[in-house]
């Protein structure tokens, strides 16, 4: 009992030391963000700011297109969520509960394209994109992601445990095929469409490389790509680097922390990474 | 037999889109690795088989093979390793409030994007003179460390970033792999009289066997896929290319220098590697962990 208690504290004592070492970053970038670069420069070692300034935030706010980017990134993300959550939920259904030609060769040509890296699709989306006149355009962040594989497959595992009988009753009832789905399909996918959502939204929340490759204008940008762009520009003003950092990455944490247990859930019900 | 066109209503267009910007893109990524192609030029050549002649005598795609296995042959052991740890540590409390905690703060790394947190680490973390872990260094009376200047050390502050970054999905997908396993698994291997050590090689890792399969597979895959910290850390490439990998490479010959047909070759190149490990991925899963 003595020996269990032991190595109950040494992990305890462990796990909290190495939670620390986790937040630390967190607590440096803030704290830097109200320093004076000078300060940051010169007087580096104080774990707290010794004269607390909101330069850098000012700085951020006043002098770069931050609300642009903010609502650039709410706009591609939000739009990139609601169109993949439709699309997913009704193929996954029809691929679940409806007979028809080629269903299984349909079905693995959509599965296959989650397991091929997207740096071989990157050089020609950006030709077409191009083509179509839609480069330093936020549609180049939206046109291109309607279909989401792992989205349908998710909807089609989901619709699968649905007993059949429900739908044939519906039918017989008069129902139109629209209105079951909406009706009936859609409630039961719910907890599907839940983690889905948290998932796509982060996904193109913190996208780094498609904004790279399709956006140019400042204005345009959304805000990682603003943020590397804000840090490479501003290289000498640490503050201000760091209280850009801050702003995004603080409101995706406190969401993240509101809604963690169904964060949780998603990625243990669905496993993505 | 009304259905059918409902069926087709939607699958028409879902399959007209993934043909413009996902299956045309594939085969059109392919192709190109043919050209000479420069969007900048009247004219693209097709060259055949050039521009992957051209690869074996290019010392940066060298460098950036070797560095983008290595750098997945360590994260990946050590993420797989270390959270699969931290994983049964967690589940060793029986306590939910404690266990979601910590699982929170491991995950919270994963919610940022990426790339800001590279640009934390590698401004205010991990610079020489007024880096954290440089300040800290020096209190402790030991000499400061160039984390991403050194040729030496890039890759290894890049992984070491990656896995605070990266590990808390690869903990929550542990931890419920663990709450999976029954518990009167443990109770008899318990009156057996087998040891927390024995008890986590025999009955623990076998039983995890599926989900460590799932969560080997799919941290390979996406690391070889890692872009923003390699594009933050290491700065052109890093001192004589050491923070070269296949994924920058690809995004700067065909974005940087317009070479976007040898750009093409690379990204082919790394699908092929993508495609071979997780084949073989495949076989071992089979042979090793049907239980």
């Amino acid at each position: 009992m003595r020996k269990m208690k032991w190595s109950k504290i040494l992990i305890i004592i462990f796990l909290v030391t190495l939670a620390i070492i986790f937040v630390v970053p967190y607590f440096w970038m803030i704290s830097n963000s109200f320093k004076s670069t000078q300060e940051i420069m010169t007087d580096p070692q104080h774990l707290l700011p010794v004269n607390p300034t909101l330069r850098g935030y000012q700085k951020v706010l006043t002098e770069s297109p931050f609300f642009y980017w903010l609502r650039n990134s709410l706009f591609i993300t939000i739009t990139n969520t609601v169109i993949i959550l439709a699309v997913s939920s009704i193929v996954g259904y029809i691929f679940s509960k409806f007979k028809f030609r080629f269903k299984k060769t349909l079905l693995f040509i959509i599965l296959a394209t989650m397991m091929i890296p997207s740096q071989i699709t990157m050089i020609p989306s950006f030709l077409l994109i191009n083509k179509l006149g839609l480069y330093n355009n936020v549609g180049a962040l939206i046109y291109p992601s309607f279909v989401n594989a792992f989205g349908i497959y998710l909807c089609k595992q989901f619709c699968d445990e649905i007993p059949n009988s429900l739908i044939e009753s519906a039918r017989i009832d008069g129902a139109k095929e629209f209105y079951i789905f909406r009706k009936i399909i859609l409630p039961i996918l719910k907890p599907a469409l839940g983690a889905l959502a948290i998932f796509t939204f982060l996904n193109y929340w913190n996208d780094y490389l498609n904004p790279l490759i399709m956006l140019n204008d400042i204005k345009k940008m959304t805000l990682p790509l603003a943020l590397s762009f804000f840090a490479s520009q501003h290289a000498a003003d640490l503050s201000a680097t760091m209280a850009a950092a801050a702003l995004i990455m603080i409101p995706v944490t406190i969401v993240f922390m509101m809604f963690q247990k169904y964060f949780i859930k998603g990625i243990t019900m669905t496993g993505i990474k | 037999m009304k259905y059918k066109k409902f069926v087709w209503i939607i699958l028409i267009p879902v399959f007209i889109h993934m043909s413009v910007f996902i299956i045309g893109p594939i085969f059109a990524g392919v192709g190109i690795s043919f050209f000479d192609y420069n969007p900048l030029n009247a004219h693209q050549n097709f060259i055949g088989m050039q521009n992957y002649v051209r690869l074996l005598s290019d010392n940066v795609f060298i460098k950036a093979v070797t560095n983008t296995l290595f750098f997945v042959a360590v994260t990946v052991t050590l993420n797989v390793t270390i959270s699969l740890g931290i994983a049964s540590l967690i589940n060793s409390f029986r306590s939910n409030k404690v266990r979601s905690l910590f699982r929170m703060i491991f995950f919270l790394p994963c919610v940022a994007p990426l790339v800001a947190s590279s640009v934390v680490w590698s401004k205010s973390i991990l610079t020489t003179t007024n880096g954290l872990v440089n300040i800290v260094l020096r209190q402790l009376g030991f000499a400061g460390v160039n984390w991403l200047g050194d040729p030496n050390i890039l890759m290894w502050s890049i992984i070491v970033f990656t896995l605070w970054a990266d590990i808390g999905y690869n903990i929550i997908l542990f931890t419920a792999g663990l709450d999976g396993i029954p518990a009167d698994i443990y109770e008899a291997s318990d009156i057996d009289g087998a040891s927390k050590w024995q008890q986590f090689i025999h009955v623990t890792v076998p039983l995890l066997g599926r989900t460590f399969a799932f969560v080997l597979v799919m941290t390979l895959i996406s690391h070889f896929q890692m872009f923003a910290q390699f594009a933050v850390m290491a700065v052109k490439n890093g001192p004589l290319n050491s923070g070269v990998v296949l994924t920058s490479q690809i995004y700067r010959t065909a974005f940087e220098y317009k070479d976007m047909g040898y750009a093409s070759a690379i990204s082919v190149v790394l699908f092929l590697i993508i495609l071979v490990v997780s084949m073989v991925q495949q076989k071992l899963n089979k042979v090793e962990w049907e239980y």
